[in-house]
């Protein structure tokens, strides 16, 4: 097996309809559509969960590349991205079964390839800077707002199923941050890069100012920083976070 | 205390070296479970690896903690010989995305399968007064390496039920179990059989509910009824090389892009919708062609327009020779 394998060797079942991003949300904008899901309908959040389900998949998909790209990292860093494949898959199932409650199906919306791309960088560091850190960050930020939205609307299945796994990525993103710390120990520059690559993709999932600073009822998605904090962001990398979101593109 | 009960089967050193070996299984199974996942389009046997790769990590790590209480370096992991080596690098081979059911079939039908057999051989013969460190774990991974099996042979079950699929199940063990000989099988110095089927006694009833319950395969039902006419007459005029059939349910301008999307398809003999995807009030229809020399996927977006659905845009999104070999 390559080591990493090429983006597009990502396996699907023929039922998934791939596209970018990008693509998908200037269609939805065409058509007078907000571009992300915006919660405010059942369908809404069906899109929303769906994307979610897509996320865990890739999330796993990427954990699982992570365990084998790097065999010469320390084997504690292999447990705990063995943990997080186990944890992405009950997520999956998680999310396939929310999917079914909310009346809707797999494939049901195109998939992006966004996450998984992120899961592909090529050092162990910038990985988990990107993905446990800025990725798993913006779980904690989607999650918390589902949570919210759920209580809202008064649905315990998903309120409860989506506080679960808001704690496992709290976790992950522990996770993260320990291993940007110990993997790049005494190596100033490879810090520097990981960081780099975790700003990217913070940027990139600011959602062209879908993610902001604000109250879950305002804003389409509220940085979740109680949940942040407790997963170890400091004071200082989620005040840069909120900086980073007015400075976004809107679609 | 008779002097019976103090009898062993292995050395300090000799335990110890047996662990490495299973160490290097177990450690081998995680990464390459962990690889697969992202390379398996079937979300059951996708699930499944996912389901396992911590386990089998926690047995490596298990076996790697023993090591320091047997005089050896900890978390180290060893293979027998170069043969268990050659074995490991081919369960390896298959990565391409038609091979699921090797897969499936090496790990869950041969390696774990003989790890079971050679962890209940250890522990019919550990001794019970001075290696319960080892007992108990070996007690676990069995348990845990049997429960993967079943749960494997039910996948396996689920995806290759054609005649085809268990020959080539078949045909994949028997090269397998044939390297696992050669190695003499994970510790080197196995006894055949290498896999024990009387030992693998759990009722796969037992082991569903360790399975992710996956959601059916799609149906064409999906679709709207009046996107579905529309669609079905498009198809049938795809079958028909009846171009003047298929024009009218293409948008004008996209007309240069659907041709471009099925030229590698021409001759085309049969298409089936595969897929549905919603983009606000337009709908990506995914097909699978098959034309005399090649088969492949294409999208087709369909917008709803006063003149009813019309396909506005089409991407091939992949093609591959009629005869592929898995």
């Amino acid at each position: 097996m390559d080591r990493p394998i090429a983006y597009d060797k990502l396996a699907r079942e023929d039922r998934f309809v791939r596209m970018r991003a990008r693509d998908v949300a200037e269609l939805k904008v065409e058509q007078g559509l907000p571009p992300f899901p915006d919660l405010a309908s059942r369908e809404s959040i069906r899109e929303r969960v769906h994307g979610i389900m897509v996320g865990e998949l890739q999330a796993m998909e990427g954990a699982g590349r992570t365990v084998y790209d790097f065999p010469d990292a320390p084997w504690e860093f292999t447990m705990d991205m063995a943990r997080q494949v186990w944890d992405e898959s009950r997520h999956v199932e998680t999310y396939l079964g929310l999917l079914e409650h909310l009346g809707g199906r797999v494939g049901e919306f195109p998939e992006s390839t966004i996450l998984w791309r992120c899961a592909c960088a090529e050092d162990a560091a910038a990985r988990v800077a990107g993905v446990n850190r800025g990725l798993e960050g913006l779980a904690c930020d989607v999650f918390n707002q589902l949570i919210h939205i759920a209580q809202k609307i008064g649905d315990p299945i998903l309120e409860k199923s989506v506080d679960y796994v808001l704690a496992d990525e709290i976790t992950h993103v522990r996770m993260g941050s320990r291993w940007l710390n110990e993997l790049t120990r005494g190596d100033a520059e490879r810090r520097r890069r990981a960081i780099e690559f975790q700003e990217t993709i913070d940027e990139r999932f600011n959602l062209g100012g879908t993610r902001q600073d604000g109250h879950h009822d305002v804003v389409p998605i509220s940085i979740a920083k109680e949940a942040r904090k407790l997963a170890g962001f400091t004071d200082e990398e989620i005040e840069r976070l909120v900086k980073s979101t007015q400075r976004s593109q809107v679609y | 205390m008779s002097s019976e009960r103090l009898s062993g089967h292995f050395s300090v050193d000799d335990s110890a070296r047996r662990i490495r070996n299973y160490r290097y299984a177990e450690e081998r199974l995680t990464r390459v479970l962990g690889g697969w996942i992202a390379l398996t389009p079937e979300l059951p046997a996708k699930l499944l690896f996912g389901r396992h790769v911590w386990d089998c990590a926690q047995h490596a790590d298990a076996w790697g903690r023993r090591l320091p209480e047997l005089r050896a370096p900890a978390q180290q992991s060893e293979p027998a010989n170069d043969a268990m080596v050659a074995f490991m690098r081919l369960l390896e081979t298959p990565e391409g995305p038609r091979q699921t059911l090797e897969r499936i079939a090496g790990v869950y039908g041969v390696l774990k399968p003989h790890l079971v057999t050679l962890y209940a051989r250890h522990l019919a013969s550990a001794n019970p007064v001075y290696e319960p460190p080892t007992r108990r774990i070996l007690a676990r991974c069995l348990e845990e390496e049997r429960r993967h099996a079943a749960a494997g042979a039910i996948v396996l079950g689920r995806l290759g039920a054609e005649a085809s699929a268990r020959e080539r199940v078949t045909d994949w063990q028997r090269r397998l179990s044939d390297a696992l000989e050669k190695a003499g099988g994970v510790t080197g110095d196995a006894t055949a059989p290498l896999v024990d089927r009387a030992l693998l006694g759990v009722a796969p009833e037992s082991v569903a509910p360790d399975l992710v319950q996956t959601p059916p395969d799609f149906d064409p039902a999906a679709l709207p009824a009046d996107l579905a006419a529309a669609v079905d007459a498009h198809r049938e005029a795809l079958e028909a090389a009846d171009g003047s059939g298929v024009t009218p349910w293409v948008a004008p301008d996209a007309y240069a892009v659907v041709d471009a999307a099925f030229a590698p398809l021409a001759g085309i003999t049969s298409t089936r919708v595969v897929g549905l995807a919603a983009i606000g009030r337009q709908q990506m229809v995914k097909l699978r062609v098959e034309s005399a020399r090649a088969g492949g996927l294409v999208q087709l977006r369909w917008a709803p327009t006063p003149s009813g659905w019309r396909i506005v845009a089409a991407e091939l999104v992949s093609t591959e020779p009629v005869s592929v070999a898995p």
